[in-house]
């Protein structure tokens, strides 16, 4: 079981509180945990501390689906050093970062790396599913294209 | 002036409605962002209003008004503002009501949250609340901080709304490069400006890349600058020795998707640049015909099209095609109806990229007639002066 204090001591630079710790501590997990209202069902992303929609304060981390399509785009050639990009110490220059939307919800999107493809032959609304990139300090979420092993 | 010739149309026109505090303990044992959201909605509740009814939010900074916006679900908001530091609840109370009796907003909601941490002892001992010292910047690392982090509060969502941009209305990137030409082409006329050695399309196609599909010369150019305006009464302006350049109408323009996290903005079309015009045609008389002289913002040239697009020259993704036919060959610029001009001065690109801030007094000129590159008989200026997200703002200024 991983304690507060790991989850603290594993991401030293982050704004961890009251209502995002239950995420990283998944990521340690390699699970990727989305808030989800208890009351309507609305996935709630940033982690607020009430649904946007109707305001419920029960909210409760559930594991998403791992499964999107890249909604968004831009291909990193000029970043500052880690940990101002938090990936440079991982990923090789040029890297893609996408916002991938998840299936679970229109419009939830969840920005991370693409791997596994070469920049230019990602296109709009691919679908890509969730993978883990490894050799940093925390596990970190990509996707990479749909499919593939 | 002295206090003798203070004014107080105000008197009477404004009026607080509802009231919610939460707290007032050592330790509440919620984040702050929590109590943020809890006192706010009992002060929704206490006017009887409902979301839909909040249009404008002035929060301090452990309360970001994005945040508060996105997170409470409220749809638009047409005026928001910033505080820092050293501001005290007094003085968002006077902004909120300035902004409600000048027509910014209807219903305004201040917010203003404490959060016990820094130096004391209890406070080092709460891994909670010495993260929270340690971490907390101005709300420049709330929400953030996690490797999602890729597109939040910075420039990258820009450029990936860009990439959709042109995958989505099947685009190359030859409009961002004729505005780059443009831009240029009126800075070379223009002795003040930073950058002014003419381009062209190859010098645009290339350059180097940034954030594809941005490159250098999608971006603006970084200089030292500072801006000052001086804004009066009417009455008196007309006694003053140049002629006036009134402000016609100004709005704000956001939408709840994205306001705090970029990279949730619903779509293209509902960027917050969109809500934005909406709000200031309505206020208008005046209309796009009327406009002699037109700034969209050009930190990058994606976001100058999609103002341009917001402002209704074109139609989504119509901006290429807007440009070709206005665009005059023997001066490499876009001149509507061969008169009209955007960015005069070169804008942010290559007059210097001061967030908005050379638009202003490049207007003033151009209506006054004093410009280096003016537009014959310029009597109306559209500004759009901001991103896609959390801050577009727009005004009308004109003159007679």
């Amino acid at each position: 079981m991983v304690t507060d204090q790991e989850v603290f001591d594993r991401w030293p630079n982050v704004y961890l509180s009251f209502d995002n710790l239950e995420h990283y501590r998944g990521l340690l997990e390699k699970r990727l945990l989305i808030k989800k209202c208890q009351s309507c069902g609305y996935w709630v992303y940033p982690h607020f501390p009430r649904c946007p929609d109707c305001w419920s304060a029960d909210l409760t981390f559930t594991e998403v689906s791992g499964k999107g399509r890249v909604y968004l785009l831009t291909v990193f050639h000029q970043v500052r050093p880690y940990p101002g990009d938090p990936h440079s110490s991982v990923l090789p220059l040029p890297y893609p970062g996408a916002a991938v939307e998840l299936v679970e919800q229109k419009g939830l999107r969840y920005a991370a790396p693409i791997v596994g493809i070469d920049p230019s032959r990602i296109t709009m609304d691919m679908p890509v599913e969730l993978t883990w990139i490894e050799g940093a300090d925390v596990p970190k979420p990509a996707f990479r294209p749909a499919g593939r092993s | 002036m002295a206090v003798k010739d203070l004014r107080n149309p105000i008197k009477d026109q404004v009026a607080i409605v509802g009231i919610g505090e939460v707290g007032y303990v050592r330790d509440a044992k919620m984040s702050e962002m929590a109590m943020t959201a809890e006192a706010c909605i009992r002060a929704i509740q206490d006017a009887g209003l409902t979301k839909k009814d909040i249009d404008g939010i002035v929060a301090q900074k452990s309360a970001e008004f994005e945040e508060i916006h996105e997170g409470l679900g409220i749809p638009e908001l047409y005026w928001s503002q910033d505080t820092t530091v050293g501001t005290v609840f007094g003085h968002a109370v006077t902004y909120a009501a300035n902004a409600v009796f000048g027509g910014s907003c209807n219903y305004a909601l201040v917010a203003w949250t404490t959060y016990r941490a820094g130096a004391s002892q209890s406070a080092r001992n709460d891994p909670f609340r010495a993260r929270y010292g340690t971490t907390f910047v101005g709300g420049q690392t709330r929400g953030s901080g996690d490797d999602a982090r890729l597109y939040h509060h910075n420039a990258n969502p820009y450029g990936a709304f860009g990439w959709r941009y042109l995958k989505q209305y099947g685009l190359s990137r030859e409009a961002w490069g004729l505005l780059a030409i443009n831009n240029r082409s009126n800075a070379s006329r223009t002795p003040t400006a930073c950058l002014r050695t003419p381009i062209t399309m190859d010098d645009y196609m290339n350059a180097r890349w940034i954030r594809e599909p941005l490159a250098l010369l999608d971006m603006e150019i970084p200089v030292d600058s500072s801006t000052a305006l001086i804004i009066t009464t009417a009455e008196r302006a007309k006694a003053l020795k140049h002629r006036p350049v009134y402000i016609h109408a100004t709005s704000f323009g956001e939408n709840r998707f994205g306001t705090h996290q970029y990279e949730l903005a619903e779509d293209y079309e509902h960027l917050s640049t969109w809500v934005c015009m909406r709000a200031l045609w309505h206020k208008s008389e005046l209309q796009l015909k009327d406009v002699d002289v037109c700034y969209p913002y050009d930190g990058f040239t994606c976001i100058a099209t999609t103002w341009i697009e917001s402002m209704g020259w074109a139609p989504p993704g119509g901006a290429l095609v807007f440009f070709k036919k206005h665009w005059d060959a023997s001066e490499n610029r876009i001149k509507v109806d061969g008169r009209r001009m955007f960015h005069t001065h070169g804008g942010s690109l290559s007059y210097g990229g001061s967030t908005g801030a050379s638009y202003f007094p490049e207007a003033v000129r151009q209506l006054r007639g004093q410009a280096a590159n003016q537009v014959p008989n310029a009597k109306v200026a559209l500004l759009g002066v901001g991103g896609f997200f959390h801050n577009s703002t727009a005004a009308l200024l004109r003159a007679d």
